[in-house]
């Protein structure tokens, strides 16, 4: 039976199609691209319990086949986020998963409990445990599995709502911080964020980036997190959302095969703003003419 | 509702300006029609993001636009290369375009690459028939592009027009020109746009400068192109999107 609509674990999403944070705001601007109902899911901006500024400078290098980032969680803090779009992305119709970031234990707790009582409203809350930008919290915390299951599992205890831990690619092992998340009561693993790296100006000898470094994406980074859903999904238990440099069905379908769930889809909104209209058209298509439901993908890969 | 659309376009016509610096023309009707002085479009070339272009031009009848490109690097040096023919994609009209309908007259000053969103201004105050005075300032005679007889000249070295900045050129100005009811549009390299917004001040004249940063998506999304402008918070300063609530910004604003 045909079908691209999937679940992750509880969550079930009309289409594997999941606009990654960082990657669509709040959904506004891209409201006016195409109707964002056709979406599996929509993940915020990554929030933080107060507001912030994000990085000065400049905040973007080209890369071969992709591009670095150094924004630094920019962001309007959660309370402005509750007030003034959350409901907008409630009404785009796509589940609306809320992008959880912080410096500590306490921020991570602090913006679960307050985003908990709008659970009417909410459909994930994703736990960005992966942001390279920042000084504090995020990758720092995700780098170690310890510090992973101990922050999951207070949070587990914090909230009801399904809980997705985005993790790094940037650590020796990933399946260890994948086994953490899952040690301490995650619902999902989303894989992966962005990658550690720098351009250089050969010219000044200096860094593009004004923070020196910043997170690699885009087709480039696509084998490196294929290969870590692969790893990951051979020793998981729970769901697993893929991400990294997907630009086009086939993109979809080699993630779903390697074991991902639902896929994420982020810098490609940058390039072609209206990528997923086209993608679910041929993931529709695919579906159709292999007779198959997009979810009988999931981990269907034959390793030699 | 009708959806923004990203086109396929192809190059009616380009035409070098400089050794450097390319006037293209671009088939697309639905930009064209709607799009508005001071609006960029982000253009596509074989590198992986798409490059943003202030308009320089329309034609309503061909349904063509115009752009500026100087080659700055090799996504650029790959676009004045375009022949005709050759199909880019393109995403715009994007950003928020000058105020040109609210003052009595205005002062448009360029230099660069500015010179070309302010040829779309001036085409745009030609036609709704206000007065407006322009003013050009470049380093020197091999750089200046898109000038008029009438126009007001400056260039650093002094080998035509005045010598000296775009200042040393609005200083040559009537004083009637520069009164509180007109308005100073300034495209140009940051020292330019701070220097004209710093003069504007002192005349007590209003002035919107558009901002250039490095952009990734160019619609709002992914929050890359930052510019510092004046906030009454505790940092004193809110990064804002260049490409969305930009690229025209009030320079009293501006943190420069």
């Amino acid at each position: 039976m045909s079908s691209v609509s999937v679940k992750v674990g509880s969550v079930p999403l009309k289409s594997p199609l999941i606009l990654a944070s960082g990657t669509c705001n709040f959904g506004r601007e891209l409201a006016g691209y195409y109707d964002l109902s056709i979406l599996g899911g929509m993940s915020s901006k990554g929030l933080t319990v107060n507001p912030r500024a994000g990085n000065s400078g400049v905040r973007v290098a080209e890369a071969d086949s992709g591009m670095l980032n150094s924004v630094g969680l920019q962001n309007p803090g959660v309370d402005y986020f509750i007030e003034h779009d959350l409901d907008f992305m409630k009404s785009t119709g796509a589940a609306v998963i809320v992008n959880v970031a912080g410096h500590c234990f306490d921020d991570y707790l602090e913006m679960c409990r307050k985003l908990d009582k709008y659970s009417s409203l909410i459909d994930v809350l994703e736990i960005n445990l992966s942001c390279p930008n920042v000084k504090a919290g995020c990758m720092t915390i995700g780098s170690d599995p310890e510090a992973v299951k101990h922050l999951v599992s207070k949070l587990r205890k914090a909230t009801g709502l399904p809980l997705w831990v985005k993790l790094t690619p940037n650590v020796t092992d990933i399946r260890a911080t994948a086994l953490a998340a899952q040690e301490g009561g995650a619902d999902a693993v989303v894989l992966i964020n962005t990658l550690l790296g720098m351009k250089i100006d050969i010219r000044t000898r200096r860094p593009v980036l004004n923070n020196n470094t910043g997170g690699y994406s885009g087709p480039a980074v696509k084998p490196v997190a294929v290969r870590m859903v692969s790893e990951c999904y051979q020793v998981l238990d729970i769901p697993i959302v893929g991400c990294g440099g997907i630009s086009c069905a086939d993109d979809v379908i080699e993630f779903m095969i390697a074991g991902s769930s639902a896929v994420e889809i982020g810098t490609a909104n940058l390039i072609h703003p209206t990528c997923p209209v086209g993608i679910t058209e041929d993931l529709v298509r695919y579906s159709e003419e292999n007779n198959i439901s997009l979810s009988e993908l999931t981990g269907s890969l034959k390793l030699w | 509702m009708e959806y923004k659309k990203e086109y396929k376009c192809s190059v009616l016509s380009r035409e070098m300006l400089l050794g450097d610096t390319a006037y293209i023309e671009l088939n697309c009707p639905d930009i064209a029609r709607t799009a508005r002085p001071g609006q960029f479009v982000n253009v596509s070339c074989s590198r992986f993001l798409k490059r943003p272009f202030g308009i320089a031009s329309v034609d309503r009848d061909s349904g063509s636009f115009f752009i500026g490109v100087k080659s700055i690097g090799s996504g650029t040096g790959e676009i004045i290369t375009l022949d005709r023919g050759d199909e880019v994609d393109v995403l715009g009209p994007l950003g928020n375009g000058f105020d040109l309908d609210s003052f009595g007259s205005y002062i448009l000053v360029s230099g660069g690459t500015g010179v070309f969103p302010v040829n779309f201004a001036a085409q745009y105050l030609e036609s709704s028939g206000k007065n407006f005075t322009v003013v050009q300032g470049f380093g020197d005679a091999s750089q200046v592009v898109l000038n008029r007889p009438s126009y007001v000249l400056t260039t650093d070295s002094g080998d035509c027009g005045i010598k000296g900045t775009a200042i040393a050129g609005l200083d040559t100005l009537d004083k009637c020109v520069c009164g509180s009811s007109s308005c100073i549009i300034c495209v140009g390299p940051v020292p330019m746009m701070k220097a004209v917004s710093g003069w504007a001040l002192n005349h007590s004249m209003k002035c919107y400068v558009s901002m250039e940063q490095r952009m990734a998506c160019g619609v709002g999304i992914c929050l890359c192109c930052i510019v510092k402008v004046k906030a009454d918070n505790k940092d004193g300063f809110v990064n804002v999107r260049c490409c969305k609530d930009g690229p025209v910004f009030d320079s009293s604003e501006v943190i420069w």
